[in-house]
């Protein structure tokens, strides 16, 4: 049984990274299993449950329950919970042994961060170097800084004396794919790192949809119920004069516009361009001509009662989950390693290892 | 249109849901239709009575023994859709629909709305309606409706999609002692809209002026085209409401529907020669005029008036509104000043003086009206002691009669004195006022007509060589790939530029050396500018570096721009820097693009650079008027960056042709790509010979 501990930095992509090599490695012929021992206590809760978990459960038609697949959950303030945490090593140690039980090839979902639960000694590079998993890295592209972190985590890891079968750049912004392409990976090979692919971003697998902003910002849904699997790719405040109003709204797609319930105008204008939602703020329930215009275009309307400055704030904590059901977007984290990334490679290493 | 014959002058009409009750809707239906003189038969439907005023009543559409040419409908909601279902197979060809409950509503209404409107199709029946009042028409006769009251005989048709201000215009009509041929109340406007009621009343004999209060439009295009016909036959006058801010959104709430810029509804109504009335009394005012009077030659006004104050108001409105106070012939000047007293005004206005009797007015009217340099004629009389308004009055009549070509007003300001020479007037179809200046603003409308009427069909040369289509659609294709609706800047000159656009050579480089290459490639001295479509003003984060003059320069202007903009905007990634060849500065022009919700794309043109919005030195047109080489130039001539184009104090004239060239292929872009929706060239540099667009930009759908 080989492992691969999958790490990069939160928001990295590494679920779609796992799930795509996943169902390569199945496709290939192989027994794959899936662990996640330290999930994050974040939106990806549902109840108590994992919702990567679940997903690769599904997908992968585990037999291992849930609370084997992800044992332990983290949150920011986790020493106050010592007593929970105090049994995580062993909790994450009995998991390990019954999930990698008759599979070939074990994939490893990295917490949040690399680092995270390194006071108990069970940060990714701690249970990685414990199990004898080899690394791949999945790291995100803002910019230069970028490609200092990555020499930098590969540099770590094999000073740790972890394997690492190398690097996925992952959710590049298209006007960068060039420069991580063209640029980074170069440089990244001549100091002697592997790079197994570049992603360019794909909204299909990378923007929230309706339904997860629903998810965060609560409130009620005045129409089309049945289309919150819309992407919102884009998030526009409708704060200007209904003259100027249609310039604006017609430079973004697919988007989220933020208004107050009084404006019928400023609503209308919006579901005249490419909306996928209108949030109405302050709690003002709209024209029901607005509701049926919403209707008739298929944008879903949420209605929230508190202010604008609020509704923004929370926006930020919206973020994309592939959910099971979603066939399209697991069958696009398939093509994205078909496509963009050195797999054989990493099953050759893994081999070796 | 023989479709509405149906509705108009129908054999036979069923009411469905007719009612025995008085102030029930059905009931009041039933008594207008037969109080109304109708002529046909009349089929009063329900189940529970056998019969209703005295005719026999059924207890449904198919148990009637004859055909229905039309159907009026004022049964509940939920049950439109099995009458209009028996009304289809009953083989009946109108139906108006008074019930209320459809799209006004939300949405299952909507849905409602929507199963009526296919039902209709389905069985070729014409649909009035829903969540209206009903309709009238003087001639067959027959009064559809639930109004209270029945019309006066005249020849105005009056359409509007305002229920309410419909019923209280009919009862106020009566007052006013005004006429109409026919009156529809638009309601949903589901199947038919004010522009079949329009085409429809230009083919109506009995019809001579065409009104319309209107909240929107919702075929831009169609309306052009049709009321444009219909304009050259009789006039159409159109008030349309939703101008302001506030207004506007009330008329969304109100219509479900966004109102669309009022400004395009401007330009449109003056392209298809729509008179465009801003209030309900200019409404009204018009439609008086326009049924009463002659249209005028030309724009050339001559006021007579007793006193001199009213005088000064009516020349100032005359030349406000664009009209011309007349030059008189100089015979006309010396026999005014051989017959009338020495202080009289003898040129334009004609002062005849307070104490002025009839003979002054007489003498003074027949000089200005046989005066050739003369089109319309305003007569003030004020109230003194000498005056004669009755007098006065049959002079106008007489004078009217003697020049039936030329248009004469009236402004009897007073109160009781003239209220008998007013009504005289008013009484043989001379319109009189009390103030002057609603006079005005008829007779500038009548002029606005009047040249519609006169111009020329305009060949369309719209057609254009040297376009290439494969080249656009290139590059919006790699935009949409990219997710992107907004193009960068050298995308956007490249489409412009493959539609002959002369653009300022421009490349997108992503290191110092590809910009370096470039700019020596197009050779000294380059503009640089950071290219991503989510910066609006690049000027304001730094990305933008102008006159560079050298390779070092330019790696130098590179980073400074890239860091700039990441200092100012963090999380923005820049698609790269964008090497433009520096042009000459010339005179500076925008040419803009928006693409209007109901009419399409309408283009703006004016003085162009960073005052654009402070100048608003602008002048717009639909595309689709901006069919030839003279309709451009005349949109150009409507700016201040036309005198500058002809060579201001001295300057030598640029180049008119090449600017009209630009503004024509811009048109014939937006119209070929709808998948454009903004389009701004600003500036456009305008050389003594040639163009050259500086910064183009594109938002696609």
């Amino acid at each position: 049984m080989k492992s691969l501990y999958i790490m990069g930095a939160p928001g990295s992509g590494k679920t779609v990274v796992a799930l795509g090599l996943a169902q390569k490695m199945k496709q290939e012929g192989y027994q794959v299993g899936y662990f996640k021992p330290v999930a994050a206590n974040d939106r990806k809760l549902i109840g108590r449950q994992d919702q990567d978990a679940m997903l690769m459960k599904e997908v992968l038609d585990l037999k291992a329950p849930l609370e084997k697949i992800a044992p332990v959950t983290a949150n920011p303030f986790y020493l106050s919970a010592q007593a929970t945490m105090k049994d995580a090593r062993r909790m994450i140690k009995e998991a390990y042994d019954e999930v990698s039980e008759g599979v070939d090839i074990l994939l490893v979902d990295g917490a949040l961060s690399i680092d995270i639960l390194s006071s108990l000694s069970i940060d990714c590079i701690s249970l990685a170097k414990e199990i004898g998993a080899m690394a791949l890295l999945v790291l995100k592209v803002e910019n230069d800084y970028s490609l200092d972190n990555a020499i930098f985590l590969n540099k770590h890891l094999l000073l740790e004396g972890i394997r690492v079968t190398g690097a996925v750049f992952s959710n590049v912004p298209r006007p960068l794919y060039a420069k991580t392409d063209g640029v980074y990976r170069p440089i990244m090979e001549k100091a002697g790192y592997k790079i197994l692919g570049t992603f360019p971003t794909r909204p299909e697998i990378a923007a929230p949809t309706v339904g997860e902003y629903h998810d965060i910002l609560g409130g009620e849904i005045l129409s089309s119920p049945d289309r919150l699997n819309l992407l919102v790719e884009d998030v526009v405040i409708g704060a200007m004069t209904i003259s100027s109003a249609l310039t604006y709204l017609r430079r973004a797609a697919n988007k989220a516009v933020i208004l107050g319930g009084d404006r019928a105008d400023m609503a209308l204008a919006a579901l005249e361009t490419s909306t996928s939602v209108l949030i109405l703020t302050g709690g003002l329930y709209p024209d029901v001509k607005v509701i049926a215009r919403a209707e008739e275009m298929g944008v879903p309307i949420i209605l929230v009662h508190y202010d604008t400055y609020t509704t923004i704030e929370r926006l930020s904590q919206v973020s994309r989950h592939i959910h099971p059901s979603d066939k399209e977007s697991v069958q696009v984290a398939l093509e994205n390693i078909e496509k963009y990334c050195d797999w054989r490679y990493v099953l050759n290493s893994l081999q070796e290892g | 249109m023989a479709e509405l014959t149906a509705l108009f002058r129908p054999q036979s009409v069923a009411v469905v849901g007719a009612s025995k009750q008085p102030g029930k809707i059905g009931n009041a239906v039933m008594k207008n239709i037969l109080a109304s003189g109708y002529r046909g038969a009349v089929y009063p439907i329900n189940p529970k009575e056998s019969e209703i005023l005295g005719v026999t009543c059924h207890p449904s559409v198919s148990a009637v023994p004859a055909n229905i040419d039309m159907a009026v409908l004022s049964v509940p909601a939920a049950q439109v859709l099995a009458v209009a279902r028996e009304c289809g197979e009953k083989k009946v060809k109108a139906l108006t629909i008074i019930t209320a409950g459809f799209k006004e509503i939300g949405k299952e209404g909507l849905d409602l709305e929507k199963k009526l409107l296919l039902l209709c199709s389905q069985y070729d029946m014409r649909m009035l309606g829903p969540n209206c009042v009903g309709l009238m028409d003087t001639h067959t006769p027959i009064n559809a409706s639930f109004a209270a009251t029945f019309l006066s005989k005249g020849e105005i048709a009056f359409l509007s999609q305002s229920g309410a201000i419909l019923l209280a215009i009919l009862d106020w009509s009566e007052t006013a002692e005004l006429g109409f041929s026919k009156v529809v109340s638009l309601g949903n406007k589901a199947d038919l809209s004010e522009i079949d009621f329009i085409e429809d009343a230009a083919n109506d004999p009995y019809t001579r002026v065409i009104l319309c209060y209107i909240e929107d439009i919702v075929d831009g295009p169609r309306f052009i085209e049709v009321a444009g016909r219909a304009a050259k036959k009789k006039p159409v006058i159109v008030f349309k409401s939703g101008v302001s801010q506030a207004g506007a959104q009330a008329a969304s709430s109100h219509t479900g529907a966004l109102a669309g810029s009022d400004l395009a509804y401007d330009t449109a109504f003056e392209q298809c020669g729509v008179i465009r009335a801003h209030s309900m009394t200019e409404l009204f005012d018009l439609a008086v005029a326009f049924s009463k009077s002659a249209i005028p030659a030309g724009d050339r006004v001559a006021v007579v008036t007793n006193s001199g104050g009213p005088g000064i108001i009516a020349t100032d409105n005359i030349e406000m509104l664009g009209l011309q106070m007349a030059r008189f012939e100089k015979n006309t000047i010396e026999e005014l000043r051989a017959n009338l007293p020495q202080e009289a005004g003898i040129y334009n206005p004609v002062d005849v003086l307070g104490d002025a009797g009839v003979d002054r007015y007489e003498f003074a009217l027949q000089k200005v009206m046989e005066d050739s340099n003369v089109d319309s004629v305003l007569v003030l009389v004020c109230p003194t002691a000498v005056t004669q308004p009755v007098e006065v009055s049959h002079t106008i009549l007489r004078a009217r009669d003697a020049y039936p070509g030329k248009p004469v007003f009236a402004a009897y300001t007073g109160g009781q004195s003239l209220a008998k020479g007013a009504g005289l007037l008013s009484g043989a179809g001379v319109p009189c006022f009390t103030f002057p200046e609603p006079a005005i603003v008829c007779l500038k409308g009548l002029n606005s007509y009047g040249q519609y009427l006169n111009a020329r069909a305009v060949a369309d040369e719209r057609v254009l060589a040297g376009v290439d289509q494969k080249t656009v659609k290139a590059v919006f294709y790699d935009a949409t790939r990219d997710h992107r609706l907004i193009l960068l800047g050298s995308e956007a000159a490249e489409a412009a530029n493959a539609y002959g656009i002369p653009t300022a050579p421009i490349v997108l480089a992503t290191t110092p050396e590809e910009a370096v290459e470039a700019a020596d490639k197009m050779g000294y001295p380059v503009v640089l500018k950071a290219s991503s479509p989510k910066i609006l003003h690049k000027t304001d984060v730094g990305g933008v570096i102008v006159g560079i003059n050298s390779a070092a320069e330019v790696q130098k202007a590179f980073i400074e721009i890239m860091e700039s903009v990441h200092r100012y905007l963090p999380k923005v990634v820049i698609y790269g820097i964008e090497v433009q060849k520096m042009k000459e500065p010339g005179t500076e022009l925008i040419i803009g693009m928006t693409r209007d919700l109901q009419f399409g794309p309408l283009i703006a043109f004016g003085l162009g650079g960073i005052y654009v919005n402070l100048l608003k030195d602008v002048a717009f047109r639909l595309a689709s008027d901006l069919k030839n080489a003279k309709k451009i130039e005349e949109m150009i001539s409507e700016t201040k960056a036309y005198t500058l184009l002809k060579g201001y104090r001295g300057e030598a004239p640029k180049d008119m042709a090449a600017v009209i060239d630009v503004i024509r292929r811009t048109a014939l872009f937006v119209t070929d790509f709808p998948e454009i929706t903004e389009m701004d060239i600003n500036p456009l540099f305008a050389y003594k010979k040639g163009v050259s667009a500086v910064d183009v930009k594109i938002t696609i759908s």
